[in-house]
């Protein structure tokens, strides 16, 4: 029983960390610019097939796998940038605001099919150059370790860029107030696009070092953008440190379920928890800002 | 029409002739029935033809075309006629196949009453796709359709005791397939029957009260609530009237393939009803046959080999579409045709005659119930937002009959107060209440329907109506038309179902504003700044029609405005708001010498 | 050094602005007034580039912004001032003196502009540490000029700078506006209190219905 806890503690929030990391992405880019890009689970996946495609799916070398990490980081971030460019494209003068919803899908399901037309259908399996650890007597993967690890390093690093480089402070200002960000001479589009590249840095990474724990398939991207958007939901929509909670608290309840129900209850637990926290307190429940009440 | 109405409003110089120019025979202003017809025709051919040839790879690829095709016109409706973006209506599908497939296949349930079990399956979907709809909207209601239709497939595994898991169900229909009529089978029949019918339900839909109370809740709820219509239940009715019609679809899917797996219904499926909209056009008619055609039909059948890079075709169709020609293929050409035929209105459009001519008249006549009785009082009225406090023990009285001024600075509370009268917002302490029905708790859609209509700071004009049918939600709004008005109305019809609303200059919008609240019947008006954007003569024009309607209807008008001239032309009496408290009430001369208001009336060129 | 010329605009289908035309030179303060509704925030902001014009000109020193974006009019050295004392409020008073910066000022250029705001505003010193959230609405409006001084525009637009404040900060104010603009700034202020603002401008033009009033000096 202590055992079975403990197994739920510590991979429910290496998993909770991952869904954590998912929500700060969706929030970098959605606060400074109203924008859910909902390609983000297809970004996180491609960031562990980028690396792995490079090292193959045996244990790598610590160097080779820094360099794999480099790789795939960069690959992602061009991929999302690019993408940002696209998806910020029609919303210059356009009625139809919500362009970015399609568009944002769409890129989704391409890059979803581009994998699966390069990997197949099957999931791979990869290993970390890190030796698993053990806590609580369990043996645990080291990439639920370093999940954790990666989320408190995006979190203070998002927190310190946000709020005193002068780039992150006219980031954080677009969200603060889009007019007066403009009358100030702040370049809005350049930053709205420079946001979406951050969000790629920080999914990318990420994506490549959960890998060997999560599963690695082309189709999996929908159930992390999910995941993701639950946390952030759940912690409310913009704030990091509710996505952190949110994503945590998402990763223990998920894994609970798993022991509890098996993994194929996950996703519908999930969707209950989403819809629940939008029908109680759309705002979230440790967030401000609201979701849209009508 | 002709110009023989004499004109109450103003003069009745040289530009009463604007008002020969009568009906325009301008082109039709959408091309629906043309699209119905070739949509009808195209399903007649892909339903009946291969059935004839005789070829049942083409028969059967065709009829799931009809059926996909028929979820996404369903999917249309609910999107563009009831604005509500669910990623998610392939798990409705699902859900109608299995309901029945388990029904029919699993516990030999005879087949007319698997289809029944396939449309309350459906239809249990559509209710619960609702719910979350009457309280997020948007992006959060794209994901949990989103999610819903990715764990739609996990869910029939999990219920691997009732629905067979992954293994399926195999569901064979001879008395269906076989052929029937005419070499055709009775399958083929239904199928192209089913097409037909939805076509038509969305057609038709457009041109019912119902259907055009629900554009509007979509395109504006606060128009809606200030219309009497919820637009809650507007979307939970989108939902469960969708969901039926595609669960239909489900349940016929079954019969064609013979099989179903959870796999069937994936996302990708839900994906291809939504893309295939945006592909073809938002909002047309034609547009998810043609999107379903293009996502579906040429990537399974004419690129067969490519199968592989089907969904990558969905994907990138799909982006390109909506960076190139954001209003799908129809909706571009349809812009393109309209841009082409249809030249601006003539600037001679005068439609504060038409109200003075046609809808006052028809309307004249219903008794004028003692004027002077208060009709709105407000008792110690006070609002709150956060720390702010917006309105402060307001007292006010308004009279029957009366054109009432509600003036002071900006943040003085004016708009504040309309929103509360209107219900649009509530009252943090006091009383409102309108013709002795205290409506302090009541809902703005509530309000609306006891007569109290409003207008809006930017008119809430729908380009996708004509200048007709942006009247006509007043008149569907009217809970009593009499013959006469309808008559008066239809006269109007046909000067305006030509014309679209989407050119109209702004002083027009605020007349069709107005227009439509003197259709609604309503006897309270609430103006929101109704003179900002006019020009100065369309100012006295406007002035003179609230008095009008006033001296005739015997309507009660309130008026939040900022140009005092207008106030002080027209309005009986004027309250003085000032940082959410009622400083002065009387009439203009008294208030123009109030102290307390003077200040305002201090014109900023003689300071 | 601002050129107005023959301005249209407006929301969408209302039309607001019916053609305005105005010069403002160096060293000038313009006061505009007139009603609520007139059309004096709309004018400010189709100079600013918030709302585009329908036809007209605009020009800073002498080149034609009329066409570009906010930004780019900032770059031009056009400054608008928005109504309501808008300034960042999650982020320090120093931070959105920060983000205001003119690069062109380079370091010590900032921190001397820094100075000189400080020196007319002591409050904004004491308060540098503090949330923008925090300060009281005139100390927002001390701080939204501020933000626009560290720009170094050629041309500031100031709209409505008494809104929501105490009637007895508005002569400081105006008078740091004044100072600045003798330093060879083009200023121009739209206000309802013009008995006040009058006695710090050269020029005061009155519009109505989205016309200017022939000027009567």
């Amino acid at each position: 029983m202590l055992a079975e806890l403990s197994i739920i503690a510590v991979r429910g929030i290496g998993i909770g960390a991952v869904y954590a990391i998912i929500a700060m992405s969706f929030n970098v880019v959605f606060s400074s610019s109203g924008i859910l890009n909902f390609a983000q689970g297809t970004m996180f996946i491609l960031g562990g097939f980028a690396g792995y495609m490079v090292i193959g799916e045996s244990v790598a070398s610590w160097p080779l796998w820094l360099a794999a990490l480099l790789l795939a980081t960069v690959i992602v971030a061009v991929v999302v940038t690019v993408q940002g460019a696209l998806t910020l494209m029609p919303l210059k003068d356009s009625v139809e605001q919500h362009s970015w919803l399609i568009s944002t899908m769409a890129v989704s399901v391409i890059l979803t099919a581009t994998l699966m037309l390069v990997q197949g259908p099957y999931s791979w399996t990869v290993q970390s150059p890190i030796p698993s650890f053990t806590i609580f007597g369990m043996r645990t993967p080291a990439p639920y370790a370093l999940a954790v690890v990666a989320m408190f390093f995006w979190y203070f690093v998002l927190r310190w860029f946000l709020n005193k480089t002068l780039t992150g402070l006219a980031i954080s200002a677009i969200s603060q107030d889009m007019d007066a960000a403009r009358a100030a001479g702040l370049r809005v589009r350049r930053l709205q696009l420079l946001a979406f590249t951050i969000s790629g840095v920080i999914v990318g990474s990420a994506g490549f070092i959960v890998a060997p724990v999560v599963t690695l398939s082309a189709d999996a991207g929908m159930r992390y953008v999910l995941h993701g958007f639950i946390a952030a939901v759940v912690g409310g929509i913009g704030s990091n440190g509710g996505a952190v909670l949110g994503g945590i608290l998402l990763g223990l309840l998920s894994m609970f379920v798993t022991f509890q129900l098996g993994g194929a209850y996950q996703d519908i637990l999930s969707l209950v928890l989403l819809v629940a926290v939008l029908m109680i307190r759309p705002e979230g429940i440790f967030g401000r800002s609201s979701a849209r009440r009508v | 029409m002709n110009k023989s109405g004499t004109s109450i409003v103003s003069d009745t110089t040289a530009d009463a002739v604007a008002l020969a120019t009568g009906p325009v025979a301008g082109p039709r202003l959408n091309s629906d029935l043309v699209q119905l017809v070739i949509a009808i025709t195209l399903v007649i051919i892909f339903g009946l033809v291969p059935n004839f040839v005789g070829n049942p790879y083409w028969t059967q690829t065709l009829q799931i075309l009809i059926l996909y095709a028929s979820v996404s016109v369903l999917q249309n409706v609910l999107l563009v006629d009831a604005g509500q973006a669910s990623f998610g209506q392939g798990a409705i599908f699902g859900l109608g196949a299995y309901a029945a497939a388990m029904a029919f296949g699993l516990y030999q349930m005879p087949w007319i009453f698997a289809v029944g079990m396939g449309l309350v399956g459906a239809l249990i979907g559509g209710i619960i796709f609702a719910l979350p709809a009457l309280r997020v909207q948007n992006f959060h209601l794209g994901f949990v359709t989103l999610s819903a239709a990715i764990v739609f497939p996990q869910v029939v595994v999990i219920l691997n005791d009732w629905t067979n898991g992954i293994n399926g169900i195999i569901v064979s229909v001879p008395q269906l397939t076989n052929a029937g009529l005419f070499g055709a089978s009775y399958l083929s029949i239904v199928i192209t029957c089913f097409g037909i019918a939805v076509l038509c339900f969305h057609y038709a839909l457009r041109r019912t009260r119902f259907g055009r109370r629900m554009r509007v809740a979509a395109a504006s709820p606060e128009a809606a609530m200030a219309l009497g219509i919820s637009p809650g239940v507007m979307r939970s009715v989108a939902f469960i009237v969708t969901a039926i019609g595609i669960g239909f679809a489900g349940v016929m899917y079954l019969p064609i393939v013979g099989f179903v797996t959870p796999s069937a219904f994936s996302l990708d499926l839900s994906m291809l009803f939504f893309f295939a909209i945006v592909v073809g056009g938002r909002g047309q008619i034609l547009g998810p046959i043609l999107g379903i055609i293009i996502l579906y039909f040429l990537p399974n059948v004419v690129f067969a080999q490519f199968l592989d890079y089907r969904l990558l075709a969905y994907g990138a169709v799909t982006l390109a579409v909506v960076l190139l020609f954001p209003d799908g293929i129809v909706g571009s050409f349809e812009k393109w045709r309209i841009k082409r035929r249809h030249a601006t209105p003539d600037g001679g459009l005068r439609l504060d005659r038409m109200i003075a001519d046609d809808l006052v008249p028809a309307a004249v006549g219903k008794p004028v119930t003692q004027a002077g009785d208060v009709v709105v009082k407000v008792r110690g009225g006070s609002k709150t937002f956060g720390s702010v406090v917006a309105l402060d023990g307001v007292d006010l009285d308004i009279r029957r009959g009366e054109i009432h001024g509600l003036i002071g600075a900006n943040g003085s509370g004016k708009t504040s107060l309309l929103n509360v009268l209107s219900g649009f917002s509530r009252l943090s302490g006091g009383t409102v209440s309108i013709k002795d029905a205290e409506i302090t708790r009541l809902s703005a859609s509530q309000i609306a329907r006891l007569g109290i209509g409003r207008t809006f700071q930017t008119p809430r004009v729908f380009s996708f109506f004509s200048i007709w049918d942006n009247l006509r939600v007043g008149l569907d709004a009217n809970p009593n038309v009499d013959a006469q008005l309808k008559k008066r109305a239809g006269a109007l019809k046909g000067r305006l179902d030509t014309q679209s609303a989407e050119w109209l200059p702004h002083g027009q919008r605020r007349l069709v504003e107005v227009m439509r609240v003197v259709l609604q019947n309503a006897d309270v008006l609430l103006l929101d700044e109704p003179a900002a954007g006019l020009s100065p003569e369309e100012r006295v024009r406007f002035s003179e029609l609230l008095k009008y309607l006033r001296d005739t209807l015997g309507t009660t008008i309130i008026l939040v405005e900022h140009d005092l001239d207008l106030v002080l032309g027209i309005a009986d009496r004027i309250t003085v708001l000032d940082t959410g408290r009622v400083v002065a009430t009387g009439a203009p001369a008294e208030i123009a010498s109030n102290p307390a208001a003077k200040h305002m009336f201090v014109k900023a060129r003689n300071a | 050094m601002l050129s107005i010329n023959n301005l249209v605009s407006g929301y969408g289908t209302v039309p607001v602005l019916h053609g305005i035309s105005f010069d403002v030179a160096p060293g000038e303060v313009l006061l505009i007034g007139g009603e609520n509704g007139a059309g004096k925030s709309t004018l400010l902001r189709t100079v600013g580039g918030f709302i585009s014009a329908d036809s007209g000109s605009v020009s800073v020193a002498g080149r034609e912004v009329t066409k570009t974006s906010p930004e780019d009019r900032v770059k031009a050295g056009l400054r608008l001032v928005l109504d309501g004392h808008r300034i960042f409020p999650e982020m320090s008073v120093f931070d959105n003196l920060r983000l205001g910066a003119s690069k062109a000022l380079g370091k010590d250029g900032f921190e001397q502009a820094v100075q000189d705001i400080f020196a007319v505003f002591p409050i904004l010193d004491e308060k540098r540490r503090n949330y923008g959230r925090d300060l009281s609405g005139g100390q927002q409006q001390m701080l939204a000029l501020g933000q626009a001084f560290v720009a170094q525009p050629k041309v500031l637009l100031c709209d409505e700078p008494s809104l929501g404040l105490a009637q007895a900060l508005l002569p400081s104010i105006l008078q740091f506006l004044r100072k600045w603009a003798n330093s060879g700034t083009a200023v121009v202020i739209v206000e309802q209190h013009l008995d006040i603002a009058r006695e710090f401008a050269d020029r005061m033009l009155i519009m109505e219905r989205g016309q200017m009033l022939p000027e009567s000096a």
